[in-house]
């Protein structure tokens, strides 16, 4: 058995921007799955706020990520059958609740999506679909939102807008994001960058810039 | 390239299951029916052969002209007793005996009942002494002596409990029981029994009372000394009857049976069941098409790089028709056997006396590997089509390319069949041409096909009309089922339309079933005035029921309704007798000129109007009635009326009939309740008389119409087991077209399991999806049943069918049993659904 993750303890704090850096297999998916929920330990403890991860059923867990996570994927993962708004609150709509319309225009306003909400995904930009993404994650007001790669499949024009956006979202908002990338210029965006390799943690870094994260990178060999 | 395909083939195991099972169970239905018909020939055939064993020639009476044949159908020419000697006098001739054997005995089983109910015939026949001849061997006991003793057939002895000694009553041609001793069990040829027939062998002089054989023979079976061919001793033969008789070898008349059985086997057994089948191969083929349409769509990018490494557009639609065919050819080997199994199955359902195996033959198992094959290349053949389209540069596309909207050559082509089909239909239902049947034929499947080419047009809006409640109702699952339902228009129309297949034929039998009913309730309404009537399901019977009836003093104006055949103008033609004096009382007959009472003068007849329309049969024109067994009679048309339920045709007096029909036949008795007694009461006296006649029945006007309407619902039960095949396939269509969009959409479903859908969300999804499939199959269905129930209905007006009815209920009820299906096919899908691993969904790529 491989161990993809091995003996970590870490805490993401509240209200920051969190970045996960690491070469190829070294865990840093893996650590986003099981923190979101969405892979189980084989040992140790994940908790959101007060709740351990672990001893939730399955309904249990998809109603925590139904209410306190937001997703935001590398490969966008929209429902290509929705309008971009019907995207934006499906979270909500799973949940069977209607959407909060101040809170919504707020998101809608920042992301700048307000001319293209009646299309569908297949009629927006790959930058657009990455907004829709980010927007979709931020409606539903959850309490952490985990983000996977999700500069990867981006321009550097439409990763600077994503990643700006991410950073209003916890500056103005106080949102809560963890994000794994590989992108040095993506995790300068970030409060806070916490480096894997092997399945451990061995170094981490506050207040990042673009340098600083490619040096700490290149001592780990990638 | 046959390498990739069966690579390919292997690999899409679980994709093309349910298409295997499809063409499986149409192929099964296809040799199951050859398998049934082929036993049944064969065990007729080798009961024929073993029966005439002994026989070197038959003497029967020359066919009486115009009548046609059939198992026991044909009537002959009796031949006088005194022909034997004739016979017997004829050098070459070993030995000669009169043969009596006609339906008409029908024996009572230990539980009081008529054995074999409605079902098979039920023959009496005379004991043969001659064992060389005799196709009756007898197995146990002795041969009938006295005038109470029977033998009776081991098959039907040892089906119902039966031994020697038993006391066995025994009713002949629909009368009064009368008590015989069984003295023997008898085998017919070397099986036990005629094919499921009863029969009862008495002495001669019984048969002769008993069947009313009025001292006539059916025929006389001629063994030949030796030295003498049956051939020859047919010609010596041949040359001394007088000419109402012919002598036919015993192979001959063995393979003038054996043609006549094969015959009567496949008008009312083969050809419906292949009928269906062909159905359920029709429906199948929608099912085909969707997979390797689903399939070509996943491959899209593996088919693109093999165009872009080079292959040609031909290798990549050999590639697709080679999986096909593959698929095909296993499916229809598997079909065989599960037709071997379907045909055993019915075989003993029909009770037959099959001796257990069943006939196999090599045609058999070709026609249903060419068939099962042939079906599944064909439908493949657009998908594969579609393949070819595929661009080399989709290789390196991003996604899967959304699907184009409905092309305009298409809906022209849909439209053009669709128009056609009515045409064709309307022409083959209003024609009376000889092709008829292939015109109507060919209308429906054109209806079919032009509807299911248009159907994509109407997902959309279909679907958003059904959607729209589940979306109201069943929240982010309820929209996103709407959706899905809708985001592949022609892969959604062509499940639905195997579903409307099934559905559009039993709308349209239960539309017409139901016109039937309704128009024959007025029509029972109006023919006749009398409170009870008193009839059989089996032939007509004699003459004792209603000499009982008279008798009763709470029944009054007992009439006779009296059946016979005659020749006019060279054909065969049932014609009715009835006494005039109660004519008014009984029947309600509307007059169209004349009047019905003119036939109280002798050889008077009525005629209906249809009959009179078609033989060009005026007011005061004589024609003449060729009686079978009397004599010629110019009978004047004294009247034509409206032909109704009960009556139709010529209607003579009793007094015309009478002396040109030596053995009288009733086909129903009518009667009314007797003055001052209370029809209660009546009815009550009517049922006790008629306790005495097992096979007869005695009912009111009321009980009578509505016997007749549940008459109809056996036959409509009948359509809908045989259309179950074809709603099974597209049940197993819309479960196949589920869950391979469920493997599509994994991606998908893994997402919004991420967002928080929980399982039984997602499986709600699935299953909304499919009831929306479904009912949209249902509105298509119901909508073209409708109207080619109207339409076949509406054509059939000349045959009494005067109101068109719509059975609501029963097309709410297919709609709901519609949505039932919907979840049945979608329990599979569900599962699949909810188990979709979200890491790996969302992931993977």
């Amino acid at each position: 058995m491989v161990r993809a993750l091995d003996g970590i303890t870490i805490a993401f704090d509240k209200s920051q921007f969190s970045a996960i850096m690491g070469p190829s297999g070294s865990g840093k998916s893996t650590l986003l799955h099981c923190l979101a929920g969405l892979d189980r330990l084989t040992s140790g403890t994940v908790h959101i706020g007060d709740v351990e991860l672990g001893s939730l059923n399955d309904r249990q867990l998809t109603m925590l990520r139904r209410v306190r996570v937001g997703f935001i994927f590398q490969s966008f993962n929209l429902v290509p059958t929705l309008s971009a708004l019907d995207n934006i609150v499906l979270p909500l709509t799973i949940a069977g609740k209607k959407p909060d319309a101040a809170a919504l225009a707020e998101v809608v306003r920042i992301t700048g999506l307000g001319d293209r909400l009646k299309h569908r995904p297949n009629q927006l930009s790959g930058g657009q679909q990455q907004r829709v993404a980010a927007a979709r994650a931020l409606a539903s007001q959850p309490e952490i939102i985990f983000a996977d790669e999700p500069t990867g499949n981006l321009d550097s024009r439409a990763s600077t807008d994503l990643l700006d956006f991410l950073r209003h979202a916890v500056t103005e908002l106080g949102q809560t994001i963890i994000m794994v990338t590989h992108d040095p210029l993506a995790a300068a965006h970030a409060d806070r960058v916490v480096f894997l390799a092997d399945g451990r943690v061995v170094s981490e870094m506050h207040g990042p810039t673009a340098d600083s994260v490619l040096d700490v990178m290149r001592h780990l060999g990638d | 390239m046959f390498g990739i395909s069966l690579r390919s083939l292997l690999s899409h195991k679980l994709r093309l299951a349910l298409t295997t099972i499809a063409v499986i169970l149409g192929v099964s239905f296809v040799a199951g029916t050859f398998i049934l018909t082929d036993t049944i020939n064969a065990t007729f055939t080798s009961i024929f052969a073993t029966a005439n064993a002994g026989v070197a020639v038959t003497v029967h009476g020359r066919p009486i002209a115009g009548d046609s044949g059939g198992i026991g159908g044909g009537q002959n020419h009796p031949i006088p007793t005194s022909l034997l000697s004739t016979v017997r006098k004829v050098d070459g001739v070993k030995d000669a005996v009169g043969n009596i054997f006609r339906e008409g005995a029908t024996l009572i089983g230990h539980d009081g009942k008529p054995i074999g109910g409605n079902g098979p015939p039920t023959f009496g026949a005379n004991w043969i002494t001659d064992t060389n001849i005799s196709p009756y061997h007898l197995r146990r006991g002795t041969p009938p002596q006295g005038p109470t003793d029977v033998v009776i057939d081991a098959g039907t002895a040892t089906k119902n409990g039966l031994v020697v000694g038993d006391s066995l009553p025994i009713v002949f041609l629909g009368g009064v029981e009368e008590h015989f001793t069984i003295t023997g069990i008898a085998g017919y040829g070397s099986s036990d029994n005629l094919a499921g027939a009863t029969i009862a062998l008495f002495t001669e002089s019984t048969a002769n009372r008993v069947l009313e054989a009025q001292n006539k023979y059916d025929s006389i079976l001629v063994s030949a000394q030796s030295g003498v061919t049956d051939v020859v001793l047919r010609e010596r033969l041949a040359a001394a009857l007088p000419s109402y008789a012919v002598a036919e070898t015993g192979q001959q008349a063995a393979a003038a049976a054996e043609q006549s059985t094969e015959s009567t086997i496949s008008t009312f057994i083969g050809t419906p069941l292949l009928v269906f089948a062909f159905i359920s191969l029709f429906v199948g083929s929608f099912l085909i098409i969707n997979t390797f349409n689903i399939l070509v769509a996943q491959r899209t990018r593996e088919l693109a790089l093999l165009r872009a490494l080079g292959a040609t557009r031909a290798q990549v639609m050999t590639s697709v028709l080679v999986e096909a065919a593959v698929t095909g050819l296993v499916a229809s080997i598997l079909g065989f056997f599960v037709g071997i199994l379907i045909a055993r199955a019915l075989l003993s359902v029909f009770g037959s006396a099959s001796t257990g195996g069943v006939t196999l033959v090599p045609r058999t198992f070709i026609v249903a590997v060419l068939v099962g094959t042939i079906v599944t290349v064909i439908a493949a053949t657009l998908p594969a089509r579609r393949a070819t389209r595929i661009a080399p540069v989709a290789a390196l596309a991003e996604a899967l390319p959304e699907t184009q909207p409905l092309p305009r050559r298409r809906i022209a082509v849909g439209l053009i069949i669709f128009v056609l089909g009515c045409a064709a239909l309307v022409t083959g239902l209003f024609t009376s041409a000889g092709s008829k049947l292939q015109l109507i034929g060919a209308g429906f499947l054109g209806v079919f096909l032009g509807v299911a080419l248009l159907a994509p047009l109407l997902v959309v809006p279909v679907a958003t009309v059904l959607g729209w409640p589940v979306a109201h109702s069943r929240g982010a699952a309820g929209i996103l089922a709407g959706q899905n339902a809708r985001r592949n228009p022609r892969r959604t129309a062509l499940t639905a339309a195997a579903l409307m297949i099934g559905l559009a034929l039993v709308t349209c039998v239960a539309v017409l079933t139901d016109s039937v009913r309704v128009s024959t309730n007025d029509a029972i309404e109006g023919a006749f005035r009398a409170d009870f009537i008193v009839f059989t399901q089996g032939p007509d019977f004699n003459t004792q029921a209603a000499q009982a009836l008279q008798h009763d003093p709470s029944l009054r104006d007992v009439t006779e309704v009296r059946g016979t055949s005659v020749l006019i103008r060279g054909s065969s033609q049932g014609i009715a007798a009835i006494d005039p004096a109660n004519l008014g009382s009984v029947l309600a007959l509307s007059m169209v000129s004349g009047t019905a009472s003119a036939i109280a003068t002798t050889n008077t007849a009525i005629v209906d109007s249809t009959e009179a329309t078609a033989s060009n049969v005026h007011l005061g024109q004589l024609v003449t009635f060729n009686f079978p067994q009397g004599g010629s009679v110019p009978v004047r048309i004294g009247g034509i009326y409206t032909a109704n339920a009960l009556v139709s045709g010529y209607v003579v007096s009793l007094a015309t009939m009478e002396p040109n029909v030596p053995t009288a036949r009733d086909a129903i008795v009518l009667a009314n309740a007797a003055n001052g007694v209370s029809p209660s009461q009546a009815e009550k006296a009517l049922h006790q008389d008629v306790k005495a006649f097992p096979l007869l029945m005695a009912m009111s006007r009321s009980e009578y119409r509505a016997f007749v309407g549940s008459s109809l619902d056996s036959f409509l039960n009948l359509i809908y087991t045989l259309l179950a095949f074809a709603i099974i396939i597209a049940v197993l269509g819309i479960a196949n077209t589920l869950i391979l969009s469920v493997l599509e959409r994994t991606r998908e479903i893994g997402l919004l399991r991420a967002l928080g859908m929980t399982r039984s969300q997602t499986r709600s999804m699935v299953r909304w999806e499919s009831v929306i499939i479904s009912l949209l199959g249902a509105v298509l269905g119901l909508s073209v049943g409708l109207g080619l129930g109207v339409a076949v209905s509406g054509s059939l007006h000349d045959l009494g069918i005067t109101e068109i009815a719509v059975p609501g209920t029963n097309l709410i009820l297919y709609a709901i049993i519609a949505g039932v299906f919907g979840v049945v096919a979608a329990i599979f899908p569900t599962i699949r659904a909810s188990r979709v691993d979200i890491l790996r969904a969302i992931t993977t790529e």
